[in-house]
């Protein structure tokens, strides 16, 4: 019952999260200048044409009356028409939702899939004390080259040699499962090493801190061999840093995902919102914000739900993986 | 200080020598030391030469002074934030933490709103908003870091308000602003200066981003993103245009972060890494 | 020979820029694939076989929310995507000659009667025949319209038909650049009968007579257009089909031509030759166009600096554009006055007063008569390449002047609302181009403010330069380039924009997928305008 109630309060304070998110990114996108009408009509546009796309599009309204209506339509699942091509934004969306979804899925298959276990392995070996530096400076690394970088010289190299895979462009998977595949290795790779570096760092200091614990000593006291120690006492108490990071980096790298869309030029959700916010469409700046901020607070609250059901003191407590 | 030099690692100390380089670099560039980074000098697209070390870009301008000029603007920049980020992040993380309550809920959800936003679209709309710049970019960086920031601050203040100390002083009658800035500061001041170093190399890197996708400092002023931006189109032909700015932007990340590893090991031994 | 500006000139120029610097110049040139015929950048091989798929690339999809209207088109990246499915009366040939398109031929009985005769078998891609009414309302559709290009069009006083294969344009006085301003695409011939009974809503459905039709359209995506099986043409288009990617990165593009996923693509970059010079299979061609950059400066914000007319000479004489022609455009654009470089009749920029009147020297004396030393001000420009470029060696030049230029570069959304958003605008400065058209006249009508609504904002009429322009429009043969060389002086004295160099385009393709057809001078900057003709070297 009272973690019933734990979860419903969770439920409720991201709704909160959500409500607030949808003020500022509404107020954000009310404030920009540059009008809609000199980007969407051109330069020549009379001030008759310019009236009349405000009144199409309710933008001669009050704000705030503009945005309870957007509020109401969107919670109706409707997010509005873009004002560039006329078409429903979540159709819009949807069209491009594949892409990004790939790429996303495919850089935390790669972190969890390889971080994790190299996490592990570099927390448990014994280390030289010169390998420790380069351990530390080369997860560092990963850490420390931005996408923009990566992407760039990525997108160098494999255009400039013919090295197997195409750098840019984007194939469909319905259209051509293979090429699809080999048209998003590059970019889902150079997502990848952040995430990749920040799960192994991650991993490794957590088994680092159970390591240190008595239990584990006198696990080691007992005889046990090494794999077991890993896998009942280490991995099971150090879950909960990693579970949690599971979260942060999926929304990291909704983030990443709209830099390497938009150096590789794959028509994902990403660099469709810069586009967006280039041309001032409005309704697909808001759905586009609101949708990947939704993905970051859905997940950080069933992360939540998730550590507490692998750590039950954490639970009743009431304060979350803060 | 040279107390805090001594217990750092071998790795840490090198980090630290990478930045002071680094910033010896940019104060030089304030006095045009390597030349004026505006000015024309010579035909376009030049290979490093004894006349142009780094060679010259696309408008036939040094790119010594320019990578310079670059380096300074990012590290000013991403100092300036970061110092406002420690200051409200230090406030409202210390306020949120002793007093708990609606208080610390207030705080938290304010934050929780930021930092459902994925920084680089966060970035983003503050440059739209603001109009592409210095300024939007030195705000989007303290707005990505706030929250980080304000999380572990409110969590180790929340920490410290349970001690002793901290009781003895509410009793003994001192002002709320007598124990938060002598007794709680004091102790949550290595969380701060730890997450600041992370803060800077975020906010390189947020910088350098916004600004490779134009909505950041803008030209002729020279920041490493925007080098890279420019020099980026010139792989091909003028790969110096572009490598130097990408090495001095990584070493930079790579020193700062290395040396945050170094200081939360010394300033607070067990502590989970932050991660953006 | 001065209009056509073969690519050879601009390697020439390279070898010469390089042969002044001591190092090897990195600065590339356009090579020519030879033999091309004269007014011509390459022929497509007419021995291939028909079929196959172009996959074009470009940084831009048609401008937005005004719809697919050919009519309401304003800029010429909307231009070249409609002219796959729109045809116009007549067409522009090499060097800007007027070629015969949907009218086989034309008479003009008196300097104000045109008479255009039809061609037969014209089908709309529904199947149904082109009729005169068509052209009629069309033309009346567009005079009536709030287009952009009723103020190219000139005095059009009637559009009659003249039996059923035949329609009379009656002018108001003579215009000579009437058959130039029908060969783009806002003039297109629509299916007339279709608007009337609201079947087709041109907003967003195109339905037009040319050798494509639309598959599918993705804003800001993609495009593919498929042969129009009814096209009048025999034998042509030659690909069967037409895919448009919307690329904005300038390095995605360079991507996908050394990759082969894209067969052609336009850069920005005026560098990028020699970007690609190392791609196996891939030719880099440089296209002249008569598009140029031009400076806007603000008169009409209360207390503007520029309302005084020496100031803004002053900024005119400073102006280097030749030191902008070969930093910024790399050497392939030049400079050009008011009537665009390149075209039949232009002025030579280097005999205006801003050219030879003394330069940064004569800048600074007139500032200080004027009161004005010390000059500074704020330029507005947008980012696309190579416009900051363009801003940057401004800077470097008006500094000579002892004027002071912040440059406030913003995403053209900003810069657009900057600009023409108010009346008084609020900019000091801004830098942009405008497309030159097939005649040397037409541009120059946005010289005057009165034609050209968009402007008013920040300038106002000069009686003297707007005479000058009608009397350009009016006057015939060598009359004419008296007349236009008389806009130029009025134009460069007037200052309130100031045209600067021209705009190029670089056209790159695989050799290996392509047989391209492309003219060496563009006035709409359509580099598809051949697309007919061109053809693939191997089935896709």
């Amino acid at each position: 019952m009272r973690l019933a109630l734990w979860w419903s309060g969770r439920a409720l304070s991201a709704a909160a999260t959500l409500l607030g998110v949808s003020v500022l990114i509404f107020a954000a996108v009310r404030m920009m200048p540059g009008g809609f009408a000199e980007t969407i009509l051109g330069p020549f546009a009379t001030p008759e044409q310019k009236a009349e796309l405000a009144a199409r599009y309710g933008l001669d309204q009050p704000v705030f009356l503009q945005y309870g209506h957007w509020l109401a339509a969107v919670a109706g699942g409707d997010f509005g028409t873009s004002m560039i091509s006329r078409q429903p934004v979540a159709d819009e969306l949807l069209a491009r939702l594949p892409v990004t979804a790939e790429l996303t899925a495919f850089s935390v298959a790669a972190a969890l899939l390889l971080g994790v276990p190299l996490g592990v392995l570099t927390a448990v070996r014994a280390r030289p004390r010169g390998g420790a530096a380069a351990g530390r400076l080369l997860s560092g690394l990963g850490v420390s080259v931005p996408e923009f970088v990566l992407g760039s010289l990525a997108v160098f190299l494999f255009s400039r040699y013919a090295l197997g895979v195409p750098a840019g462009g984007y194939v469909p998977f319905g259209q051509d499962p293979a090429g699809n595949l080999a048209s998003m290795v590059l970019p889902s790779a150079v997502l990848s090493v952040f995430a990749l570096s920040a799960t192994a760092r991650t991993t490794r200091d957590a088994v680092l801190g159970v390591l240190v614990e008595p239990y584990v000593t006198a696990a080691v006291a007992r005889g046990e061999t090494p794999w077991f120690i890993v896998r009942h006492h280490i991995l099971r108490n150090a879950a909960g840093p990693v579970v949690t990071l599971v979260a942060t980096i999926t929304a990291y790298l909704l983030g990443g995902a709209l830099v390497v869309e938009y150096v590789f030029n794959l028509p994902g959700i990403g660099s469709y919102i810069v586009q967006a916010v280039g041309r001032r469409d409005y309704a697909v700046v808001q759905a586009g914000v609101l949708l990947a901020a939704a993905v970051f607070i859905v997940m950080n609250a069933l992360v939540d739900l998730a550590v507490g059901a692998l750590d039950p003191r954490l639970g009743v407590t009431g304060k979350g993986a803060a | 200080m040279r107390a805090l030099l001594r217990d750092l690692d071998g790795l840490s100390r090198a980090g630290l020598a990478c930045l002071a380089l680094l910033v010896l670099v940019a104060l030089g560039s304030v006095v045009h030391l390597g030349g004026d980074p505006d000015a024309i000098v010579g035909p376009r697209l030049q290979p490093p030469g004894p006349q142009w070390w780094l060679g010259t870009d696309n408008l036939g301008r040094s790119m010594l002074p320019r990578v310079m000029e670059g380096v300074g603007t990012t590290l000013l920049l991403s100092s300036v934030a970061v110092l406002v980020t420690a200051v409200v992040s230090a406030g409202f993380g210390i306020l949120a933490g002793y007093r708990g309550g609606y208080v610390s809920e207030l705080v938290l959800r304010l934050v929780e709103v930021l930092y459902s936003f994925p920084a680089v679209v966060l970035a983003i709309l503050v440059a739209a908003v603001m109009g592409p710049g210095q300024t939007a970019a030195l705000a989007a960086i303290v707005l990505v870091t706030i929250p980080l920031m304000t999380r572990l601050v409110r969590a180790a203040a929340a920490g410290v308000a349970r001690r002793d100390y901290v009781t003895a002083a509410v009793i003994s009658g001192a002002r709320l602003s007598r124990v938060l800035g002598r007794h709680v500061l004091p102790n949550v001041s290595g969380t701060i200066a730890v997450q600041g170093t992370y803060a800077l190399s975020v906010g390189i890197s947020v910088e350098g981003g916004l600004s490779f996708l134009g909505f950041g400092v803008q030209p002729p002023q020279a920041s490493l993103g925007v080098l890279i931006r420019q020099g980026g189109t010139y792989m091909i032909a003028a790969p110096w245009l572009v490598a130097g700015p990408c090495a001095v932007l990584v070493v930079a990340i790579l020193a700062i972060n290395v040396l945050g590893d170094g200081l939360r090991d010394r300033l607070e031994p067990r502590q989970p890494r932050s991660l953006t | 020979m001065r209009h056509t500006r073969p690519a050879v000139g601009v390697t020439a120029l390279v070898l010469l820029a390089a042969a002044c610097s001591p190092g090897p110049g990195a600065a590339p040139g356009a090579a020519t694939p030879a033999p091309a015929k004269p007014g011509y950048l390459a022929v497509a091989d007419p021995a291939l076989p028909g079929g196959g798929t172009l996959n074009f690339q470009v940084h831009v999809d048609t401008g937005a929310a005004t719809g697919l209207d050919p009519q309401l088109a304003d800029v010429a990246t909307s231009w070249q995507l409609m002219s796959l499915v729109y045809e116009t009366l007549v067409t522009v040939g090499p060097d800007f000659s007027i070629q015969p398109m949907l009218a086989e031929r034309w008479e003009t009985p008196d300097p104000t009667t045109y008479v255009f005769h039809l061609r037969e078998g014209v089908k709309f891609s529904n199947g149904r025949a082109m009729t005169a009414d068509d052209v009629v309302g069309s033309l009346k559709r567009l005079l009536a319209s709030k287009s952009v290009w009723v103020g190219q069009l000139g005095p059009v006083k009637s559009v009659a038909k003249d039996g059923d294969a035949a329609v009379r344009v009656t002018l108001k006085e003579p215009y000579a650049p009437f058959l130039a301003a029908l060969a783009n695409v806002p003039a297109a011939v629509l299916p007339m009968k279709e608007v009337e009974d609201k079947s087709v809503d041109l907003a967003t459905t195109m339905l037009g007579t040319g050798p494509y039709v639309v598959g599918e359209h993705r804003q800001d995506v993609s495009w593919s257009f498929r042969r129009n099986p009814e096209y009048w043409a025999q034998g042509r288009p030659a690909l069967d089909a037409v895919n448009v990617t919307i690329a904005p990165e300038e390095a995605a593009r360079i991507a996908a031509l050394q990759n082969g996923s894209a067969s052609m693509a336009t850069l920005g970059n005026v560098d990028s030759a020699g970007m690609l010079a190392g791609a196996a299979n891939v030719q880099v061609l440089s296209q002249a166009t008569t598009d140029f950059y031009y400076l806007m400066l603000n008169t009409q914000a209360p207390g503007s600096k520029f309302a005084d007319p020496r100031v803004r000479q002053a900024v005119n004489l400073a102006m280097n554009r030749t030191q902008i022609a070969e930093v910024a455009t790399g050497g392939q654009g030049k400079p050009t006055g008011v009537t665009p470089a390149g075209l039949p009749g232009a002025c030579d920029p280097a005999t205006l007063p801003s050219a030879t009147g003394g330069g940064a020297e004569a800048a600074r004396r007139l500032l200080a008569e004027a009161g004005a030393q010390n000059l500074s001000f704020t330029l507005a420009i947008y980012s696309t390449e190579p416009a900051p470029a363009v801003a940057q060696v401004i800077q470097q030049n008006l500094q000579q002047a002892g004027i002071t230029v912040k440059i406030e570069q913003t995403d053209e959304a900003t810069w657009a609302g900057k600009v023409y958003g108010k009346a008084p605008a609020e900019f000091d400065a801004a830098l942009s181009w405008f497309a030159g058209y097939a005649d040397a006249g037409m541009v120059t009508k946005w010289w005057n403010p009165d034609v050209a609504g968009f402007n008013a904002g920040f300038m106002k009429a000069d009686a003297a330069l707007s005479e000058a322009i009608d009397a350009a429009g009016k006057a015939t043969g060598a009359a004419r380039t008296e007349a236009l060389a008389k806009v130029c002086q009025e134009a460069d004295r007037d200052a309130q924009m100031i045209p600067l160099v021209t705009r190029p385009v670089t056209v790159a393709y695989r050799t290996d997928a392509l047989s391209p057809s492309l003219y060496a001078t563009e006035g709409y900057g359509n580099v598809l305008r051949l697309l007919p003709e061109i053809r693939a070297k191997k089935a896709q």
